[in-house]
């Protein structure tokens, strides 16, 4: 995205953000500077500038300081700090998250955990190892690759994207359908609490007693604690992959084809579907040699070798009866290689033909795609922006990529306001506001729409369960400030209440 | 209902899973919440009311070639809101993954009458924080699980189970390593112990091409011999004999240290591939749960005729203790009944 693009619309979260700023006092600086030394405590205008926002980056916030830390103990001592000068924090990995998780709070104490970058812990014989949060996706599977083992999601960002980030935003991935999301992969978690306090929840060890704090704590965008050591999944590599390529004359023949392969019993690894504006961005950016055609399909099937070759024979034929033009297989690794470039730089490769983009995550139920797409065009020849789309087509979930021009006075707002009628359309087919990029600063005014009070009521009391003082990432997911409003640990429970005379809400 | 309630409560399902704690002065029964909300085949999610019977359930879903992919035992009697909250798990896990693997939405209904529901009806959604996750295990003690939504399988076109015998306690995760190395991907697989050896029942599930090939590079592994359906009930009934059992968990490569903290007699199967196993019969646990801890482990016990059911509490009790009362202050869900008297 351009760099000169102004700052969204605000919500009524972001405008909560934009509060002008104490600068953080002096003592607390040297404070922090102690503890995780000069060079990694950062408090020039400047340099804190390259942090002020994330992946989303028409949110804009400036931190009060920016700190380092190396080790599990520098984080909870850095929180303690904050605790004691009442400074909100937030945790940053790499940045390239999609829903402002990572915007700071106007003079908070950004926490970047990219020093932490240590895989601590291999045991393969185990499936498991474990990783400071700073480890980037990829690397993960680099690591353990010669081994014959992988780290399954695989989010299109996963070159750049940290462990950390997609612990916080419960990451998915092309390859989630039949693998699920970071929460099924992860075991466990070194957590900082809001007091400074290390606790470990789960581990290597299925089924610990007690809640399962560690899928609580998986995708909550930052808002429980700071994660500083993770145990993950390592999955042995399926025997055999087969990859094909599908073009179609229109998404409805493409969406039938999908759900003629789902209902035929094949559990694909992964099946993606660009429309044409998506394919003719892939092939700027990439070079792949696909033809100008209105939607792709493109697949994988793995496991056991005479079932991979059976399952991609059937999905084959089922494009075909559902009236593919062209059904391409890739001559080798490399071949299969660029076919998957192609679909993970998509929301870059927009970027070739649009001066500005949208990039929206909306989840609806798989077998209305066609509709929900007829939708979404209709509402894009109203308002007379385009719309690239690309998605995750077995499990439903969509990414519209809305185009626009910032230098159009009013188009970045018009944008806006489609790609949140994209999100209505979504809830109204039973769906969800976001499927894999979270909700971050950006969509938090949508959370009203998909949950009553009662359920935001909830999940706040599981954040005041670990977070009291709601001192991480405060004025993210909840559409208004929630506070826990008592005091935390076990509940003694008043002479009132024993008697029947009064309620604790 | 519960807006009024004075009374400490547990509610109750099938009641497979009752055979530890103190008893409260309500039981509410969910046997009434028996409706199939809301199944859409071409999606594979099912909404279900937490009284339903999984057997009532795979009914439904097999009509459309498809299942929920848990098989604790008891599916005649266990219902999906006691699967949840006991976190209930059968062989097909080693495939599938446990409960919070399949579990995609939930409605629950807290101490104070509030209905709140989180996850969704879509098997991607990462809006709000995870209630279904925070349900599953969690025994009754934050709220009645009115309703829970599943992402569901297609039946296999196929399946075949293979058994083989004599193993010693070491050939076990050994074979666990050499089917990973031969990248076989078994559905289900368990150990039972014989006397000093070990019996291993593995399945293979897929496309008939699928399965016959895994056939074949298994047997090339071991001794395995083909066997019939029948020993996984068989298998179902070993882990609900008797009225004390013990649940069992360490790392896959730990069963020599499982095996030597336990009583030689004690009756035992073990899931290779998760470090999971239970053991059957009374015995005097609390050594054995001393060195399951030592190891990362943990012994719970699921019946028993006295005794405390958990072990010491994991360094994040307060978590679990504030969890509990941001969710029921007044103390009135199960109480006693959870890690650290919660």
């Amino acid at each position: 995205m351009d760099a000169d693009i102004q700052p969204a619309t605000p919500g009524a979260t972001h405008a909560t953000m934009q509060a002008p700023a104490q600068p953080v006092l002096h003592d607390v600086l040297l404070q922090l500077a102690s503890v995780v030394g000069e060079k990694n405590c950062i408090r020039e205008v400047e340099q804190l500038r390259t942090y002020e926002s994330d992946g989303l980056a028409s949110f804009r916030a400036t931190p009060g300081v920016v700190v380092l830390p190396a080790s599990t103990e520098e984080v909870a001592q850095v929180v303690r700090i904050a605790q004691r000068a009442n400074l909100p924090i937030v945790a940053r990995g790499a940045g390239t998250g999609l829903s402002g998780g990572a915007l700071p709070i106007p003079g908070c104490v950004l926490i970047g955990l990219s020093r932490m970058k240590k895989i601590l812990e291999v045991d393969l014989d185990n499936g498991f190892l474990r990783v400071q949060p700073g480890v980037i996706n990829l690397d993960v599977s680099k690591h353990i690759g010669p081994g014959g083992y992988y780290y399954a999601p695989d989010p299109s960002s996963q070159s750049v994207c940290t462990i950390g980030g997609n612990v916080a935003e419960n990451s998915g991935g092309a390859h989630c359908l039949k693998y699920g999301f970071t929460v099924n992969h992860v075991l466990g978690l070194t957590v900082v609490l809001g007091d400074g306090s290390i606790v470990k929840l789960g581990g290597p060890v299925l089924d610990e007693p007690g809640y399962d704090l560690t899928g609580v704590v998986v995708g909550s965008e930052g808002m429980l604690g700071i994660v500083t050591e993770v145990v993950l999944r390592a999955l042995r590599k399926p025997e055999a992959t087969r990859t094909f390529f599908a073009t179609f004359p229109s998404t409805t023949e493409a969406g039938n084809a999908v759900s003629a392969i789902i209902a035929s019993g094949i559990v694909p690894a992964a099946i993606e579907m660009m429309d044409k504006l998506a394919i003719v961005a892939a092939k700027a950016a990439t070079g792949v040699d696909w033809p100008d055609v209105n939607a792709a399909l493109l697949m994988d099937v793995d496991g056991p070798l005479a079932e991979c070759e059976h399952t991609s024979a059937i999905a084959s034929r089922l494009c075909s009866e559902a009236g593919a033009l062209e059904v391409r297989v890739p001559r080798d690794a490399y071949q299969r290689d660029l076919m998957w470039k192609g679909r993970k730089s998509a929301f870059a490769a927009v970027g070739r033909i649009s001066r500005n983009y949208l990039v929206q995550d909306g989840v609806i139920p798989r077998s209305e795609i066609a509709k929900v797409l007829r939708e979404i065009a209709e509402l894009a020849a109203k308002t007379g922006l385009r719309v690239a789309n690309v998605f995750h087509a077995g499990d439903g979930n969509l990414h519209p990529l809305v185009l626009y021009d910032a230098r159009v006075p009013g188009e970045e707002k018009k944008a806006e306001e489609f790609a949140g009628d994209i999100l209505r359309i979504c809830l109204r087919y039973g769906g969800s506001i976001t499927g894999e990029h979270g909700v971050g600063a950006d969509k938090a005014i949508y959370m009203g729409e998909m949950f009553s009070e009662g359920d935001l009521e909830t999940m706040g009391k599981l954040r005041c369960a670990f977070d009291p003082e709601a001192r991480f990432n405060p004025g993210k997911v909840f559409p208004t400030p929630r506070l826990c409003g008592d005091k935390p640990g076990p509940h003694k429970p008043h002479a009132s209440e024993l008697s029947g005379d009064a309620v604790r809400v | 209902m519960l807006r009024s309630l004075r009374e400490r409560v547990m509610f109750v399902g099938g009641g497979t899973q009752l055979g530890l704690g103190p008893a409260p002065e309500v039981l509410f029964s969910t046997r009434l919440l028996n409706r199939i909300v809301d199944y859409a085949p071409s999606d594979q999610v099912v909404t279900v009311e937490a009284g339903v019977t999984l057997a009532a359930l795979q009914e439904h879903l097999n009509k459309q070639g498809q299942r929920l992919s848990l098989d604790p035992p008891l599916p005649e009697r266990a219902t999906l809101g006691g699967i949840v909250a006991a976190n209930s798990f059968g062989p097909l896990r080693t495939r599938f993954g446990s409960v919070r693997d399949l579990i995609i939405g939930v409605s629950i209904v807290r101490a104070d009458g509030t209905r709140a529901k989180g996850g969704g009806k879509v098997v991607k959604t990462v809006a709000g924080f995870d209630l279904p996750k925070l349900m599953c295990g969690s025994l009754g003690t934050l709220g009645l699980i009115a309703t829970t939504t599943f992402r569901v399988h297609p039946l296999p076109e196929s399946h075949a189970t293979l058994v083989a015998r004599g193993l010693p306690a070491s050939g076990v995760f050994a074979l666990v390593k050499a089917m990973r190395a031969a990248q076989l991907e078994p559905a289900a697989m368990v150990a039972t112990r014989e006397e000093t050896t070990w019996e291993i029942v593995v399945r293979f599930e897929g496309f008939e091409s699928g399965v016959k090939q895994q056939r074949e590079k298994l047997r090339t592994l071991g001794a395995f011999e083909d066997e019939g359906d029948s020993v996984w009930a068989a298998h179902a009934a070993f882990r609900t004999a008797g009225d004390a059992r013990v649940k069992v968990a360490a790392l896959p490569s730990q069963l020599e240290q499982v095996v030597s903290a336990l009583p030689a007699e004690q009756r035992l199967c073990w899931y290779p591939t998760l470090g999971l196993g239970f053991a059957m019969g009374s015995f005097e646990f609390e050594s054995a749960r001393h060195t399951l801890a030592a190891l990362g482990g943990s012994l719970t016990v699921e019946a028993a005729p006295s005794g405390s059911a958990y072990g010491a509490p994991p360094d994040s009790l307060r978590v679990h203790q504030s969890m509990k009362a941001r969710f029921d202050p007044r103390d009135l869900l199960a109480p006693g009944r959870f890690i650290g008297g919660i």
